[in-house]
């Protein structure tokens, strides 16, 4: 028969590296054209990085994400990056754009003021143009300003920061500390089907909400977070490196290193919780690795729900689970009288 | 060797190719088509899917003799100069393919679908992909992203298609820039 149940799972995870420096550089420079240029040593794997990272610049510079230019990941030219690990590319890269934008940014304002006749901090970056806070008639192109900048103040607007998170190292003796300058928090819901009579585990839906600060794209942050799931599950499920007494792996290829297919994967409901954490750039943090942390946790309080048993190893098989049932109704069986 | 007389998106193409040679090496190596991608080279990942007289099938599984006298599609035969096609512009539209290592393999196990099924159910989607592996995305953008193919092509879909997932705007005070303006 098969048997229904849910499971909730919650969790926190940091964002870059624990207490150990973890840097991100980046350069923006504003052109004549009004457009900009973003050099990141960052890496893009398809997780939309770039795109955010443009974003940030763009939300910066008061410009579209369209006019950013994003060259990345070339160690010979590009700025200093840790790389796209521990879930630190929007905290921390997004951090350092954020500031060499603003860097950029005031050159512009340094010399859009005289144009404008009015002071640099009076000065707003908008739509496209340099424009006098709370007068926005009163604006110069960005790029105009970029101009002048270069050629009349001979001060090109050329922004580069850096962003190391800022940690304090634990006590080895009291285990206190500031080992991340900011977490991650996620619930999942599972809902899944057991069979009793096979063992065999459907999930059926899973909720994800996950606060990931300001999601600055959030298609790509749904994106993660379904991609996340979809590991979660091969790891709560399917997916064991086998090994034989040699040491030798006896599943070295996709016909048995099971992974989710289409058709394994259940509906998913993402909800990107309202956040803003000060600290990060215009509010965000992360979501890349957070996404597969609670999904194998709360498929096995599905289970549980389902058909109460506990499981205690992953990943859980049919084989595992009815073992697990059998073990149960072993366990649950009236016994009789020993004499 | 006798030459293999095969057609590829759309061009006809008459080629001696040793007789172990595989529909995948002849299209990546002799016509350096590369969008087929060689993932397990077994038929299990499904990264080297084209289309063969309409059918998807895994290249790295199909002697390219088998192809003699056939018709392939391959990605690059996909888009025209001017626009991508419309099953790649809704995987572009939904943000459907992360790395896009599988991408291939799967917009065209999505052209198959849809070419033989205008307007497939969310299941039906879900079957017409399963050959083909995912280790990013989750399948979620990839099905929403065939439902709006569909609809793209056929002015069809299931009536219990996902709903269109929005784009929407970075959520700042003052206006942001989380889509093009």
């Amino acid at each position: 028969m098969r048997r229904r149940g849910r499971g909730i799972a919650c969790m926190w995870y940091p964002i870059g590296f624990t207490v150990s420096a973890n840097p991100s550089a980046a350069t923006v420079k504003v052109n004549e054209d009004g457009t900009a240029t973003l050099l990141t040593g960052t890496v893009e794997t398809g997780q939309g990085s770039l795109t955010v990272l443009g974003q940030i610049a763009a939300e910066a510079l008061g410009i579209a994400t369209e006019d950013v230019h994003v060259v990345s990941a070339d160690t010979d030219a590009t700025p200093m990056d840790t790389g796209a690990i521990a879930s630190r590319t929007t905290y921390v890269t997004g951090n350092a754009v954020k500031l060499a934008g603003e860097r950029a940014r005031a050159i512009l304002f340094e010399a859009a003021a005289p144009m404008l006749g009015v002071k640099p901090e009076q000065l707003e970056a908008r739509d496209r143009k340099i424009q006098v806070r709370g007068f926005p008639q009163r604006s110069v192109p960005i790029g105009e300003a970029a101009r002048h900048a270069l050629v009349g103040k001979g001060e090109p607007p050329i922004g580069t920061a850096s962003f190391n998170p800022p940690t304090v190292a634990m006590d080895p003796e009291t285990g206190q500390g500031k080992p991340f300058a900011t977490y991650v928090y996620a619930t999942q819901i599972a809902e899944v089907e057991v069979d009793d009579e096979t063992g065999e585990v459907e999930v059926l839906r899973i909720v994800a909400a996950h606060d990931c600060g300001t999601p600055i794209n959030p298609m790509l942050v749904e994106g993660q977070v379904e991609g996340g799931i979809a590991m979660g599950l091969g790891f709560a499920l399917q997916e064991e490196i086998l090994f034989d007494a040699a040491g030798r792996q006896i599943n070295p290829n996709l016909t048995n290193y099971i992974m989710p297919t289409s058709l394994d994967m259940p509906e998913i409901e993402v909800d990107i919780v309202p956040s803003y954490d000060p600290t990060g750039p215009f509010g965000a943090k992360g979501v890349g690795e957070p996404t597969s942390v609670p999904t194998a946790a709360a498929i096995a309080n599905a289970i549980y729900d389902a058909v109460g048993v506990r499981m205690t190893a992953l990943p859980m098989t049919a084989e595992r689970v009815l073992a697990a049932i059998k073990a149960k109704r072993a366990a649950d069986a009236p016994r009789l009288a020993a004499d | 060797m006798t030459p293999l007389r095969i057609t590829v998106n759309g061009r006809e193409h008459v080629l001696p190719a040793p007789p172990e040679t595989t529909l995948l090496a002849l299209l990546r190596e002799h016509l350096g088509l590369t969008g087929a991608k060689l993932g397990c080279d077994v038929g299990d990942c499904g990264a080297c899917t084209v289309l063969v007289d309409g059918l998807a099938v895994n290249a790295c599984l199909m002697l390219a003799a088998q192809a003699d006298g056939r018709s392939v599609l391959t990605i690059e035969g996909l888009a025209t100069p001017d626009a991508l096609h419309p099953i790649q512009q809704a995987f572009e539209r939904h943000a459907a393919l992360q790395c896009g290592f599988c991408g291939p393999g799967v917009i065209l196990s999505a052209k198959a679908l849809l070419d033989a099924n205008p307007a497939p159910t969310a299941a039906e989607i879900r079957e017409a992909l399963a050959g083909n592996l995912c280790r990013c995305t989750g399948y979620a953008k990839m099905i929403t992203a065939v439902h709006a193919a569909a609809q793209a092509l056929h002015g069809a879909t299931d009536e219990r298609s996902p709903r269109a997932t929005p784009v929407p705007r970075l959520p700042l005070p003052g206006g942001g820039t989380g889509g093009p303006r």
